[in-house]
């Protein structure tokens, strides 16, 4: 079941379309209005909202970037994906 | 403050080391086995987007303006999304068209433009300007903060008054002469500078090295760390934290400016000529891409990571942001760690010398492809043109890094090193609709192309690159603020009345509004040129499979070009040795002709592997340009050909009327036995269905000639009338003996005489000659096929469908040919037949007659039995035996044995006999009877080569005497009282002597005794082991019989001789004569 689920994933990250999505989602999650959620002057762990969310937010994405590299190396195959 | 001497020590050491770094991968560049085909050095070399902006400026800007230093460093991360994809096409098109720069990508795209790659370039030039004057301000402005001289002083200088360079100018030549010495080492720009990739990944390290040691330093040495930075700055003003750390809603750091800062950046990583030249050409293997897209993402955030710590911590030392650009190098000497300094101030040189060498190249490139080419192919090429335009190429880049200190010595000190930076990135925006449009959009078109870059440009120099100019020269007044004219609307920083919006924003809206619709609207309304369209398909579609696209030429070259008139163009741009190589590369199995080229169908492609190569080093649209003056030159050209088949195409390879055609051609051969009939409806259906004008079959015949068969069409006497020798000389011997279709697609370019004087009178403009024959087998003929109205008929699909229709004929010839050779075999089988019945009744006749001339019955004398018996092998034989009776009681005896049985024998048998019946009258014993018959015959027997044994023997029954004489025949057995004894005589076989002398013997016969003369097929009748019957046997048989009749006698002797050879007949005549004495 675990490995299913895995190669599931692989298989979606391969799409062209799953990082075309991200890549949306990134611009969107980026700009007004989402951004504003976080455009607020308060300091959790005395660092500013907005710049915590933000380095935390290019993290996450250079993470998902890493998935997606490790994905595609598997297979260098990908002709039906582009 | 440090000592500038430690400052010129440390710098010179690490430029030394550069150098070394960079001469070494070079070396092993050369040896074959690259370290910078790597994709940890490809991830590291990518980082070249980081450059003294990033190093200096973020700290800058996060400091004056707040976190809108971020998104510049976001975008690529976000990019990195696209680059599995995107990049990877880029990379993919890059490599498999010999791209060399940006310019010629976009141009390239787009028909191989001259004019969009010229463009690009001035609009390259135009934008990257500040960029580099930034870098070399940053090196400038370090030094003298480092070491407070504002020149690059030098201790010794001072004792020697020497005036010292500008820092800036110093730097300059500095980075020129590295760009020089390794990023211009050949004119082929597609291949990778290792040395290059490798200082540029060198100094990646370098610079993230340098600012994690001195953000970790400030943050966790100086301060408690980033919280601790925050709390202060909030303690102390926390309307400034707020400020910096939030979005406003107008100006610099609003929603607007993030969004545009983001999508510059995007654009930016993409398009700025450098990192085209480091994420595209520099890249060894499609795969470094994967992982470059998360390591480079990673770099940058560990880059950014004490940008906002340090930036509040320099506001919290300093109490304001004055000189924010350099906290990076002012805060470790504040704080007193000047090794710091040092290191910050490798770092941030690091960051701007990779920057400036790889821009420089790849602008430099740009410049000589788009901007100098196009004037320098106008001349004729010389000898030192590969020299010249290397040399033009490090020009270029020297010309650059240049104007680069120009811009930075008249406007430097009036920007911030961020601001000056984004107005690149601004202008590398514009290439993005044509690029990203160009990839995705098969629609897109030069003039949109054209049009959008040229709309964007305007926009971005008039609101954004003149303002800055303007503000520099403190002319700003009243243009900027009012507008030219007073005209408010065309204010360049609120242009249509559009305000509020920091300039950045103003101008990234204005020029991609006018870019983004011009290109739109004009690909939309204009269509596209043939040779774009050949483009997009290398571009939209260069991840489709090769075999999924019809394989077909659709083009031809109206004049044929040889290799080698190729290679000497490709010589005259690239140098001898290059040319040779790619050609050779080329060639590999290809087939050459006779005349030292290609298949006409692989002309089209020969040209466009000479012009991808001279892509390689002059770019695109100037290679396209130099061939196609090439081609003029000798009166050639690229014309589509005459499509044959004008329906859609079925399948890949063949279209419709081919199906249609081969199958009629099928039924006709079928339909028919006869040939002529065959032949005639194969080329009534050939005119019928292509537009042909005359076509002819030729079969060759027995004389070797290529016999006219079949003609159809009009006009063409000569063509019709007259048979083909087979001669090199004529297209169809040429075809014929070469067995390959022999096609002119335009009779102006023939160069035979005759052939060319035939067809200008008969007004053929392109013909074909296809051999007959089947796979693998000599041609039996030629079809020839002949147009008077269309040049470049024959196009590879129609060759090969004429070819399988040759093909067919062959087989319905062959077909023929073997029926009519089996007709005349069975004929010749029937005439030998009835010519050997003939010979064989006349041998049968001729052995009658011969039989006949023996005596019919054994003569009867006095007191003797006589029997006689010829049994000849074949129809005739040489064997003769006579009797001559004198008187009553005497009678001369002859056994003859001729040599051989043929007819000759047979007939010396009846000369012999002739002359013996008209000598035997004369008197005379049998010696010489014998004497006279050698003495009369051997003229004859010597002449056929023929001889005779004979027995000669005269009996006379009164006395019982016996005369007898021997030429070498079989000696006689006399039985007498059952012992059997040889009747011996001396005597040479007649013919072979003249005058020779016979012994005569005589001997009394007695009552009871037993002659029996015979010839020699008796004893030498062989059985099946190839034993002789031989003399014993014979005696024996003989002895067993001395009782018998003669008659009897010759019965038995004759079954049993039979009996002993069986079951092989007899191979010699067989006669014998016996007597017996009563």
């Amino acid at each position: 079941m675990k490995t299913n689920v895995r190669q599931i994933v692989l298989h979606r990250l391969k799409l062209k379309d799953t990082w075309v999505i991200c890549f949306v989602l990134g611009l969107v999650m980026m700009n007004y209005p989402f951004i504003s959620i976080f455009n607020k002057s308060s300091l959790p762990f005395g660092i500013p909202l907005l710049y915590l969310y933000l380095l935390i937010g290019w993290v996450f994405s250079i993470f998902i970037v890493y998935l997606f590299s490790r994905a595609a190396s598997k297979d260098t195959d990908t002709k039906g994906h582009m | 403050m440090l000592d500038v001497n430690w400052v010129w020590g440390t710098a010179l050491l690490y430029i030394a080391f550069l150098f070394l770094v960079a001469y070494y991968a070079d070396q092993r560049q050369k040896a074959g086995r690259s370290i910078t085909a790597n994709a940890w050095v490809y991830a590291l070399s990518i980082a070249v987007y980081a450059t003294s902006w990033t190093f200096y400026g973020s700290v800058g800007k996060a400091a004056t303006t707040g976190i809108d230093f971020l998104p510049v460093y976001l975008g690529p991360t976000l990019t990195a999304f696209s680059w599995w994809f995107l990049l990877k096409k880029m990379v993919r098109i890059s490599k498999e068209n010999n791209i060399t720069s940006i310019a010629d990508f976009i141009s390239s795209r787009y028909g191989s433009s001259q004019w969009l790659g010229g463009i690009i370039t001035v609009i390259t030039l135009m934008g990257v300007m500040p960029y580099i004057a930034l870098q070399l301000k940053a090196i400038s402005t370090s030094f003298t903060i480092i070491t407070g001289y504002h020149d690059f002083h030098v201790g010794l200088m001072d004792r020697i008054y020497i005036p010292s360079p500008h820092p800036g100018l110093f730097t300059a030549v500095f980075l020129a002469v590295f760009s020089v010495l390794f990023g211009a080492r050949h004119l082929i720009s597609t291949e990778r500078h290792d040395g290059l990739v490798a200082a540029i990944a060198l100094e990646s390290v370098v610079k993230l090295f340098a600012m994690l040691t001195v953000g970790l330093c400030i943050t966790y040495f100086a301060f408690n760390g980033m919280g601790d930075i925050f709390q202060r700055v909030h303690q102390k003003d926390p309307q400034l934290l707020a400020r910096l750390t939030t979005l406003g809603d107008r100006g610099d750091n609003s929603y607007a400016s993030m969004f545009s800062i983001l999508t510059l950046s995007m654009g930016a990583v993409m398009l700025l000529p450098r990192q085209f030249q480091i994420m595209v050409l520099e890249n060894a293997h499609e795969s470094h891409l994967n992982s470059a897209s998360w390591r480079f993402p990673a770099y940058m955030f560990l880059m950014n990571l004490f940008v906002m710590p340090i930036a509040l911590a320099g506001v919290l030392l300093n109490g304001n942001n004055v000189g924010a650009d350099y906290f990076v190098l002012t805060l470790p000497m504040q704080l007193g760690y000047p090794w710091l300094a040092l290191v910050a101030f490798l770092g941030g040189f690091s960051a701007s010398a990779g920057m400036v060498m790889v821009e420089s190249i790849a602008v430099s490139t740009m410049l000589l492809n788009h901007v100098l080419l196009p004037v320098v192919i106008r001349l004729k090429p010389r000898a030192w043109f590969p020299l010249l335009l290397i040399n033009l190429k490090r020009f270029g880049i020297v010309l650059v890094i240049l104007l680069g200190y120009l811009y930075q010595s008249v406007v430097g000190e009036s920007y911030m090193l961020a601001n000056m930076g984004l107005i690149s990135f601004s202008a590398a925006i514009q290439f993005a609709p044509a690029l990203i449009g160009g990839l995705y959009w098969p629609r897109g078109n030069k003039a949109g192309a054209i049009v959008g870059l040229l709309a964007g440009f305007a926009v971005w120099f008039y609101t954004l690159l003149m303002p800055s100019l303007l503000r520099a020269g403190g002319w700003q007044g009243d243009f900027l603020l009012n507008g030219p004219f007073g005209i408010a609307l065309l204010r360049p920083q609120e242009l249509f009345g559009l305000s509020g919006l920091d300039p950045y924003t103003h101008t990234l809206f204005w020029s991609m509004f006018l870019n983004i619709g011009a290109y739109l609207s004009l690909s939309i309304l204009l269509g596209q040129g043939e040779k774009e369209r050949e483009q997009v398909n290398r571009f939209v579609r260069v991840f489709t499979p090769e075999s999924a696209t019809p394989h077909w030429e659709t083009k031809r070259l109206s004049k044929p070009v040889t290799i080698v008139q190729f290679v000497n163009l490709m010589t005259k741009f690239i140098g001898e040795q290059q040319a040779a190589a790619a050609i050779t590369d080329y060639l590999g199995d290809r087939e050459i002709d006779s005349k030292g080229g290609v298949s006409e169908f692989e002309l089209p492609n020969l040209k466009r592997f000479v012009e991808k190569t001279l892509a390689g080093s002059l770019g695109g649209a100037a290679a396209g340009a130099v061939v196609e003056s090439f081609l003029s030159d000798i009166g050639s050209r690229m014309e589509p050909v005459y499509d044959i088949f004008s329906t859609v195409r079925t399948s890949r390879d063949q279209s419709r009327e081919a199906l249609f055609v081969r199958l009629r051609a099928s039924e006709i051969m079928n339909r028919s036995l006869e040939l002529d009939i065959i032949m005639g409806d194969l080329l009534e259906l050939l005119l019928r269905e292509f537009k042909l004008d005359l076509a002819v079959i030729r079969l060759l015949n027995e004389e070797s000639v290529l016999q006219v068969r079949c003609y159809r069409g009009v006009g063409g006497e000569r063509l019709t009338a007259e048979d083909r020798i087979l001669e090199i000389d004529t297209h169809v011997g040429e075809a014929f003996l070469g067995c390959r279709t022999e096609f002119f697609n335009d009779t102006a370019f023939i160069t035979k005489p005759i052939a060319k004087e035939i067809f200008r009178r008969e007004g053929i403009k392109s013909f074909a000659h296809i051999p007959i024959a089947s796979e693998g087998s000599q041609p039996v003929g030629i079809l020839s096929v002949f147009s008077r109205s269309i040049v470049g008929l024959f196009t590879e699909q129609f060759v090969e469908l004429l070819e399988s229709l040759a093909g067919q004929l062959a087989q319905a010839v062959r077909i023929v040919e073997e029926r009519e050779a089996r007709e005349r075999e069975r004929r010749q089988k029937e005439a030998a037949l009835l010519e050997n019945a003939r010979v064989t009744r006349d041998l049968e006749l001729a052995k009658q007659i011969q039989l006949s001339l023996l005596p019919e019955h054994p003569p009867t004398l006095p007191g003797v039995r006589i029997a006689s018996r010829c049994v000849p092998a074949a129809h005739v034989g040489g064997d003769y035996y006579d009797f001559f009776q004198r008187g009553e009681e005497v009678l001369d005896l002859v056994m003859a044995d001729v040599s051989g049985h043929s007819v000759g024998a047979a007939l010396i048998m009846v000369e012999t006999r002739s002359v013996l019946r008209a000598q035997i009258t004369e008197p005379g014993s049998a010696s010489d009877l014998l004497k006279l018959l050698n003495e009369l015959l051997y003229d004859d027997l010597t002449g056929a080569e023929l001889f005779i044994t004979m027995f000669c023997a005269r009996y006379d029954s009164s006395t019982g005497m016996l005369r007898y004489a021997n030429a070498g025949h079989t000696r006689p057995l006399l039985f007498r009282a059952g012992a059997p004894t040889e009747l011996d005589a001396e005597g040479l076989i007649l013919g072979v002597e003249r005058g020779v002398v016979f012994e005569e013997q005589r001997i009394a016969l007695q009552s009871g005794d037993l002659l029996f003369i015979y010839t020699d097929g008796i004893i030498e009748a062989e059985n099946g082991e190839g034993e002789l019957f031989g003399i014993p046997r014979l005696c024996a048989l003989l002895g067993a019989m001395l009782e018998l009749e003669p008659e009897v006698v010759i019965e038995k002797v004759l079954s049993e001789v039979s009996a002993y050879a069986w079951p092989n007949p007899l191979q010699d005549d067989i006669s014998m004569v016996v007597m017996k004495v009563a």
